[in-house]
């Protein structure tokens, strides 16, 4: 069994109940134990390699490092907390060490579930599946699909406006007005032709009888199975199961605002 | 509501929210600068930027929640892009459009002029700094820090989404592309009213 036969709706919602419940804890344990799971998942059974995984999810580290760094040189100590280091004006105490880590940690578990559901999941799978199981009305679905297309073309029409903009002898802009007005010279261009080709598009949909109709049928359908629940259940009971083990250690906490 | 929308609306306005759900990506990493240099309120200098499709969508297509919808849209692709705010963004991205949205549904979807664009710039800000005080947990901060936060952010919401927003909107109008929206046939009259032709 493999994360891409997950139907892609009841992935996403696995995905943003895990988040949520993940949100309503602090502490350093949950979000680790819920992290690792996660990641061995995504290798596992959604058969994603290592250097494709940690490529997308390195800016992520260091994110989180600049937000540990910030919790623990602009947190507030409070008395009567468990001075572990100081130096100078910083202090680092065993609790703002604990606050940092869980702040960091917790972005890292949202960031793990994200990637499981991004790595494993075609955009245009997750939108068949959104106007299938979710009602979403094709008008919009379809006008999505589209609109992705579109940012691969607009890459290479920029390209394009580039290249003609240097054969014509445009300088390179230095200034920040300069910049700016450069700024203007590709937007717009990029911008209109983007509508140009978008009504094009409508218009060959609905020559070909693009209606738009809820009750439509479709060529690729997708499907929900038990298998499906089953994989929604396994994940909150994992998210669960973490906090309990977070718990049974005397870590948990519930998060009340700290950032 | 989509029903009484063209199909063409429908795909422009994707269109939009997918180009600008990349835009508001890379200002993310502009942000993460400003924030680096000015602490919190970095991000409330650039913050009206990410209101911007609202007005954009709105002012071109002109019907009762294009704002709403284009900022939702955005939104959800750029969690699609990757993002690690994860779902919880599609959600600010809805109360950021809901700003915007108000105004317009004030103005009663009719009115387009300068300042009701600038209010629903302004209206976002509004929204979005309420849900930011709550969920970034905002009391934490001094009151006149968060109040000088909350000005420049409502400048930005004026300057960035608002004004820069109608000035992108009519330069793309005057390339011609938007003939067939309500935008290219308000500039069409204008332009026959001094006396040119279209």
């Amino acid at each position: 069994m493999l994360l891409h036969d997950i139907n892609p709706s009841i992935k996403a919602l696995t995905v943003i109940v895990c988040v949520l419940i993940l949100s309503v804890f602090f502490d350093p344990v949950t979000p680790m134990l819920t992290l690792a799971v996660t990641a061995a998942a995504t290798f596992i059974f959604g058969k994603v390699s290592f250097k494709r995984w940690i490529l997308l999810f390195s800016p992520f580290i260091f994110m989180a490092l600049i937000y540990i760094w910030s919790a623990l040189i602009f947190s507030r100590t409070h008395e009567g907390e468990t001075i572990l280091w100081s130096w100078g004006i910083l202090i680092l105490t065993e609790e703002s060490l604990q606050r940092a880590l869980s702040l960091g940690l917790r972005v890292l578990s949202f960031t793990s579930l994200s990637l499981l559901f991004i790595l494993t999941t075609k955009p245009s799978e997750f939108l068949l599946s959104l106007m299938q199981q979710c009602r979403l009305p094709p008008k919009l679905a379809y006008g999505i699909m589209a609109g992705y297309r579109f940012l691969p073309l607009m890459k290479e029409e920029f390209e394009i406006i580039r290249s003609a903009h240097r054969i014509r002898g445009v300088p390179k802009a230095r200034s920040l007005p300069e910049k700016i007005a450069e700024l203007k010279r590709y937007a717009v261009p990029l911008l209109a032709g983007a509508i140009r080709k978008a009504e094009r598009t409508a218009m060959a949909m609905e020559s070909k009888g693009f209606t738009g109709d809820k009750n439509r049928n479709y060529y690729h359908k997708i499907a929900v199975s038990p298998k499906d629940w089953l994989f929604f259940a396994f994940f909150i009971a994992m998210v669960l199961a973490s906090a309990y083990i977070s718990w049974f250690f005397g870590f948990l906490q519930l998060y009340n605002g700290e950032l | 509501m989509l029903e009484k929308w063209k199909l063409r609306e429908v795909i422009v306005l994707s269109v939009l929210a997918v180009v600008f759900a990349v835009v508001y990506l890379v200002f993310l990493q502009f942000g993460n600068v400003l924030y680096g240099v000015f602490g919190l309120i970095g991000y409330d200098l650039i913050f009206g930027i990410w209101f911007i499709v609202s007005i954009i969508a709105a002012y071109i297509i002109r019907k009762p929640g294009a704002a709403l919808l284009s900022e939702t849209i955005a939104a959800a692709i750029e969690v699609m892009i990757g993002n690690a705010v994860g779902p919880r963004l599609i959600l600010s991205g809805m109360i950021q459009g809901i700003g915007a949205e108000a105004v317009f549904a004030a103005a009663r979807w009719n009115n387009y002029r300068t300042w009701v664009l600038i209010a629903a710039g302004m209206g976002s800000s509004v929204t979005s700094f309420i849900w930011g005080y709550f969920i970034s947990g905002y009391a934490a901060l001094s009151p006149s820090y968060v109040t000088a936060m909350f000005f420049v952010r409502l400048i930005s919401g004026a300057l960035l989404a608002g004004l820069l927003g109608k000035w992108l909107s009519e330069s793309l109008a005057k390339t011609g592309a938007l003939s067939s929206f309500p935008i290219g046939k308000e500039q069409r009259r204008r332009k026959s009213e001094n006396g040119f032709t279209a």
